[in-house]
């Protein structure tokens, strides 16, 4: 029985929806499939590592006993040795128990995690992951970067100026290159997901204070202008080299009132329309009742930026529809979505289970790719020297 | 091996022993069988717990008083032998103190014997003789529904269909066997027009007794099938027990269900046949199933009735047409009969279709018979999916002939060809392995060891498109 390890919490913002991520839609599924040995391993928000079945326990954060837990338990020790293994005391005379583990199924939203430096260790172990790697996530993170690549290629995105947070300690440049784009403006931290940070500005009177929330959660910060006639739609795909649409899903938002972290994850997503099914991340729409051309456009393009960006495993790709033009814009990616999106994989007729299961084959089958990459050329220059 | 043991000496055994005896509805036979097969007792209390009702309570609190005090006595017992250097008692109080669980798992025993033998039968009986004058003198049609399954929906579906134009009653749930005929002739109105009695057959002589008292007009046999064969040992005295309903309406105003194919050495010019093509000279056409119900025509020459149903399968509507001819025979209107008909749903656990996770479940726990199960096997086969999952841990009672019944089910599950089988592991998953493996099942198998923890998570198998199929459940006492 191959040994999974999924890995959750992590020194991000997004560190409580990452918990629920790993707990619900792939710790619970992986051990029903019966074909897998899952472990817990838990990065706290201070960065320390923990590795024990108790983790799987939703209770053990809710009721706020995880600190205790951490109080007591050993931390866990990586070993890089022809792949990875988890080591920690067993607190007995000594020993240390040692886990080898065969896949890695990261489960950390934001920084520290799904923005490729989980992953970057990952490679280093050589260990099958599932999702995409450290370069795709590095690049999916910033938003202002995938935006970059994404243009180059010849999808349409908004326009936007994106800059550091330090230079909002003398904001004249920043401002003066905001002036030209048309208000209204998104304005958001240019690596978080789970819409944190995000603020809607109407006119310059707001910007600075949407600028200085969002240069308070991330290093760097993007501006946006906003689409007319909006609507939202967002695709979650999986695959490596043929990948797989679910079903498009609009969020019932208005634009006035679009999803910020308490819709979406607290208030069970009660804001806005309030029509609609609701799913992990609040009600929508699923599948998005839009024209049928306008639907296969939406997809073709995500499916686009999917394959552009490099993604494997999979990822979510956001929207931005103007019903009006029928033009469709690329707004980002999210290189692991909240609960694997899997209400709307279920809509598309994949079970959790099921969803498990073939992001593991993903996992290995780009890790056996891989493999056949040679990672040694021979060369004299040693004996030159 | 230990902690196994631990529970004999631990506050909860009482427990554990008073929820086996109300599993078995104190039934002293079966619950000395499931005690003498229990193997660990930790696992008994898993699914269900006691429900606290006046003689739970009370059994339970004997049980922890009993077992209380024989401890304290073989401690005090040992403490005394021990202290007057008299070893003769120190061996009588390790024994009376290992005995204890034992022991008081089969005293209690004694008490419900006796009350059964000298409270709860004469009290019954006098109960039923009662109801024998209360149906004698009532002036309602009484019909009476027997067979080895089906009973329960056949008895629901005519309730329904004849309350539209007369005043129906039909006994509550299951309720089938005598002290129920008692109680449900007890809460009769007395201006009834038609009277449902349903009669749960168990022991050879069951259904001559009920016939007896219940002096029903029509007879409806919905099957029969292996059931109860450990007190029928076979099919064939189940049958001549059943029929005995007919021999009491001299076979006159017998109607069964055609689709049965052990009922046929049975059958006699003289009984009304009814199945999914008609019944006598009704005849069904244009049927139509899918997961919201039946529809199809029932004509007799020029009358033609449209009826449509919520039940879902086609072998209901043998008993819908069934239901529709006697309506009409007892004086409801087409248009009545068509309006009851549109009133039949699915019942709790029957062939129940419910959504889990945008896909559909049909509920069929409580089906334990081979017909039925087969019957939902067709449908899983006829019914269009993206993917199709059957789930079953077989079926229980059913004697000699286990062995060849689930292998049956086994080939059964193979024509209707699912993606996915899984099979709640139990003493007859070999069997049912077998069968599929002789019918040359290509797709996958699973086998769950533990059945709570998979219906709890069956949401996460399950997605749009799908079409779930669970059939049977057995009770703890059958684990």
């Amino acid at each position: 029985m191959k040994t999974v390890a999924v890995i959750f919490g992590g020194r991000s913002a997004e560190h409580d929806v990452s918990i629920i991520t790993a707990l619900a839609s792939i710790i619970k599924p992986l051990e029903l499939t019966n074909q897998y040995r899952v472990e817990a391993v838990y990065i706290a928000k201070d960065g320390s590592w923990y590795w024990d079945d108790r983790l799987k326990d939703i209770s053990l954060y809710q009721s706020g006993e995880i600190e205790d837990f951490m109080r007591k338990a050993p931390k866990v020790h990586l070993l890089f040795d022809n792949g990875l293994m988890l080591v920690k005391s067993s607190q007995f005379a000594g020993r240390k128990m040692y886990r080898k583990v065969d896949i890695v199924f990261p489960a950390t939203h934001g920084t520290y995690g799904e923005d490729g430096t989980l992953m970057g260790l990952l490679e280093m172990a050589n260990v099958p992951y599932v999702g995409c790697n450290f370069r795709v996530s590095a690049v999916a993170m910033d938003k202002a970067l995938a935006k970059k690549i994404i243009v180059y290629s010849g999808i349409k995105s908004t326009p936007w100026v994106s800059f550091y947070s330090n230079e909002l300690s003398k904001p004249k440049s920043v401002l003066e290159s905001i002036k030209k784009l048309s208000y209204p403006l998104f304005v958001k931290p240019a690596h978080l997901g789970s819409s944190i940070g995000i603020s809607r500005v109407e006119s310059e009177k707001e910007l600075m204070n949407a600028l200085e929330v969002a240069a308070h959660y991330d290093d760097k910060v993007i501006v946006e202008e906003e689409v007319k006639n909006l609507i939202e739609l967002t695709l979650p795909i999986m695959g490596n080299d043929d990948p797989i649409p679910a079903l498009l899903e609009r969020p019932l938002t208005k634009p006035e009132d679009f999803f910020d972290f308490d819709t979406k994850y607290m208030q069970g997503g009660k804001k806005g329309s309030g029509k609609g099914t609701k799913g992990s991340q609040g009600y929508s729409e699923l599948p998005a009742k839009i024209p049928k051309d306008l639907y296969d456009k939406a997809e073709k393009t995500a499916l686009e930026a999917y394959k552009t960006l490099g993604c494997s495993g999979i990822a979510r790709i956001d929207l931005l529809v103007n019903s009006k033009t029928k033009d469709v814009f690329f707004n980002e990616v999210n290189p692991l979505p909240g609960g694997l999106y899997a209400h709307n994989w279920q809509k598309a007729g994949i079970s959790s289970v099921e969803l498990v299961n073939k992001l593991i084959g993903y996992a290995e089958d780009k890790w056996r790719d891989k493999q056949k990459i040679a990672t040694s050329f021979s060369t004299n220059y040693l004996k030159q020297f | 091996m230990f902690g196994a043991l631990t529970i004999l000496y631990s506050p909860k055994f009482a427990r554990v022993i008073a929820y086996m005896l109300q599993a078995t509805e104190y039934s002293i036979t079966a619950y000395i069988r499931w005690f003498w097969r229990t193997e660990d007792f930790r696992r008994i209390i898993y699914r269900k717990d006691l429900v606290l009702t006046r003689p739970s309570r009370l059994i339970l609190r004997t049980l922890q008083l009993g077992m209380f005090l024989q401890i304290v006595t073989a401690i005090v017992l040992g403490i005394w032998s021990t202290h007057h250097h008299t070893s003769i008692f120190l061996p009588l109080a390790v024994a009376l103190l290992l005995i204890t669980p034992i022991f008081w798992a089969h005293l209690i025993t004694i008490p419900l014997l006796l009350g059964r033998y000298l409270i709860i039968k004469p009290y019954y009986a006098f109960e039923v003789w009662k109801s024998r004058k209360l149906f004698t003198e009532h002036r309602a049609t009484r019909i009476a529904v027997g067979g080895s399954y089906g009973k329960t929906s056949m008895k629901e579906i005519l309730l329904t269909v004849l309350s539209e134009g007369k005043k129906t009653a039909a006994t509550p749930a299951n309720k089938n066997v005598s002290i129920s005929h008692a109680r449900f002739a007890q809460s009769l109105e007395g201006d009834e027009e038609i009277l449902i009695i349903e009669f749960g057959e168990g022991a050879p002589g069951d259904v001559k007794k009920f016939t007896s008292y219940t002096k029903p007009h029509i007879g409806v046999i919905t099957g029969l099938a292996p059931a109860h064969l450990d007190k029928y040992k076979t099919v064939e005295k189940a049958g001549r027990d059943i029929f005995s309903l007919a021999d009491y309406l001299k076979d006159q105003n017998v109607y069964v269900n055609a689709e049965s194919s052990e009922t046929k050495p049975f059958l006699k010019s003289a009984f009304h046949l009814y199945s999914y093509q008609g019944v006598d000279r009704w005849v069904v056409s244009n049927l139509k199933q899918s997961i919201e119900g039946v529809k199809f025509v029932l004509s007799n020459g020029k009358t033609k009735i449209d009826l449509r149903s919520r039940l879902i399968g086609n072998h209901q509507v043998g008993p819908l047409a069934l239901a529709a001819v006697l309506g009409l025979e007892l004086g409801l209107s087409a248009e009545e009969v068509k309006a009851g008909v549109a009133k039949t749903e699915p019942f709790e656990h029957r062939m129940e279709p419910k959504q889990l996770s945008g896909g559909w479940l049909i509920d069929d726990t409580y089906n334990g018979n081979i017909e039925g199960m087969k019957a939902g096997l067709t449908l899983l086969k006829e019914l269009p999916a993206k993917r199709k999952v059957y789930i079953t841990p077989g079926l229980v009672d059913q004697g000699k002939n286990s062995v060849a019944i689930h292998e049956e089910l086994g080939k059964a599950i193979t024509k209707a060809n699912p993606d996915l089988v899984v099979l709640i592991k139990h003493s007859v998953t070999d069997d049912i392995v077998r069968g599929i493996n002789d019918g040359n099942y290509k797709g996958e198998l699973r086998i769950e060891s533990d059945p709570l923890d998979f219906y709890t998570n069956l949401k996460h198998f399950m997605a749009t498109g799908d079409l779930v199929l669970m059939q049977n459940d057995w009770a703890d006492n059958y684990n």
